[in-house]
């Protein structure tokens, strides 16, 4: 564990008085006859930060596909109040061939704004994330940090009203890490979207989510506010977040 | 052959040959989706010229100098052949317009569209399963932009600008080489080498050689693409799916260049 959760108090408030944002019902998916989701629900509202964690291959990652769109669910409902979505890749995929300038841009590409236009809004998201120096360099020459900052910049470029992180501190340093964890909280602050984001990372799903649901084969085995998860009796959070091998997750695995 | 391919033909033979058609067969429909939506941006003429135009340089330009090489060697040693024999006849006079035919129906377009495959399509295939496989596809598709607007149609316009004169090229570089053959082995002049060649060549037989160079090079570029974004997984995939599309697309090439040449053959059966 790297850092202590912070009070929910430091994150900004969100309302659950109107239309949730994001709305997942009853989602169901298989791979090779292996269902990897098993009937998940649950809803994001304006302004929350909703953080899915669990072990390596509990489905997490399936699951922002599918709200994405990038995958088609067997069976299940998900209801999308905006078409304005970001989201920022595990392996940041920009794309290789193009500058940071250009990786921004396409994300542009569907408003169809004036030059000037979009080259202002590039040149704000990049000074945000601290890269503007960087306008003109190929993702290639950037380093890990960089790279996932200037994800970073290209899934805010558009202003979403959902903003998706797929492990987006996985593979970082500690000192990266908090960086990205305060852009998120920034970001939250700046935007109000709905937000999910998937890690396994303690101080990530601890510092940056008003709420988190712990996925294991499949189901949701605990749902609460990251605060409260380590008083919490629920052996699956318990093992989790204290990260201890003895508990229910490895059950008839090792 | 992978492990799992021995496995199969150690169990039956039949089962490897189940697998290859049915492989084939996923793989042509993947091909038929590249196709009709490539077709669809074209005719709505939602096209990228910017990059179609670096695509043709990186796909024309640069192959430039192995096709004259290839084309070159193939010239050389095909005259030679042909020189031999009708000398020995004493048709010297026709070896003009053997070559020539050889080269402009069947040659010309082959050799290009072969270094084509080998150089182009099989980095097509690696760049396009790489983005596949760092999820740079899967961040267009987020953005709501379609991989085949996006990178298939500038590949294929590129290609198609490209690939006729590479053909045309290789065609003049192998006649030149025929000329020097027929000159040095049989004494014919290049004057008696030419008049050969137009008494024996046909317009026909040059919109032969076009059709076959586009052809081939949709070819190549449709299976190439096709096989990289359906390729997932690590980097032994990524050298599986260069493979796969040099095998798949010269095998189809080589199917279609028969085909074609059967259908546009005007001579007596």
């Amino acid at each position: 564990m790297t850092s202590q959760p912070i009070p929910p108090s430091s994150l900004p408030s969100f309302s659950k008085a109107s239309e949730p944002m994001i709305k997942v019902e009853g989602l169901r998916k298989s791979f090779n006859g292996r269902e990897v989701l098993k009937g998940i629900s649950f809803e994001v509202f304006p302004g929350e930060m909703l953080a899915i964690i669990g072990p390596s291959g509990c489905g997490k990652s399936t699951l922002l596909k599918l709200i994405t769109g990038l995958l088609e669910p067997d069976a299940g409902k998900i209801t999308l109040n905006s078409e304005q979505i970001g989201l920022v890749f595990q392996g940041s995929a920009l794309l290789n061939s193009l500058t940071v300038r250009e990786n921004l841009a396409l994300a542009l590409r569907e408003r169809k704004l004036p030059k000037r236009e979009q080259d202002k809004a590039i040149m704000e998201d990049l000074t945000l994330v601290g890269l503007a120096d960087y306008i003109d360099s190929f993702p290639t020459q950037l380093s890990g940090g960089q790279q996932k900052r200037t994800s970073f910049a290209r899934a805010i470029v558009n202003d979403p009203q959902i903003i998706l992180y797929d492990e987006p501190t996985t593979g970082l340093d500690p000192v990266m890490s908090t960086v990205i964890e305060d852009y998120m909280i920034e970001l939250e602050k700046q935007l109000h979207a709905a937000g999910i984001v998937v890690t396994h990372q303690f101080s990530t799903w601890t510092r940056t989510a008003h709420r988190a649901i712990l996925l294991n084969q499949g189901v949701v085995v605990w749902e609460g506010k990251p605060h409260e998860a380590l008083n919490s009796t629920n052996p699956y959070i318990i093992q989790f977040a204290k990260a201890t091998r003895e508990g229910p997750m490895l059950a008839g695995k090792v | 052959m992978q492990a799992s391919d021995a496995k199969k033909l150690a169990a039956s033979p039949y089962l490897l040959v189940e697998d290859w058609v049915s492989i084939g067969v996923r793989l042509a429909g993947q091909v038929g989706i590249v196709i009709a939506k490539t077709f669809y941006y074209l005719l709505r003429l939602q096209i990228d010229w910017q990059e179609s135009i670096r695509q043709a340089y990186f796909i024309g330009v640069k192959s430039f100098l192995i096709v004259s090489l290839t084309a070159l060697f193939t010239g050389l040693a095909m005259s030679l052949q042909i020189a031999i024999q009708l000398v020995q006849f004493g048709g010297e006079s026709a070896i003009g317009g053997v070559v020539s035919l050889a080269l402009i129906r069947q040659i010309g377009p082959i050799t290009a569209a072969i270094i084509v495959a080998g150089r182009v399509g099989s980095s097509i295939a690696a760049e396009l399963t790489t983005m596949n496989v760092s999820e740079q596809i899967d961040a267009l598709k987020v953005m709501r932009i379609d991989p085949i607007k996006f990178l298939v149609v500038p590949r294929f316009v590129g290609a198609m600008m490209m690939m006729p004169v590479l053909s045309i090229y290789a065609m003049f570089i192998g006649i030149f080489a025929g000329m020097v053959i027929a000159l040095v082995y049989a004494d014919v002049s290049f004057g008696v080498f030419l008049d050969s060649a137009k008494a024996m060549v046909i317009d026909q037989d040059f919109f032969v050689h076009f059709l076959k160079a586009f052809i081939n090079a949709a070819i190549v570029i449709f299976y190439s693409c096709a096989i990289g974004l359906n390729t997932r997984g690590g980097a032994a995939d990524v050298g599986n799916a260069v493979t796969r599309s040099v095998v798949w697309s010269m095998t189809v090439m080589f199917i279609v260049n028969y085909i074609v040449t059967d259908l546009t053959y005007e001579g007596p059966r």
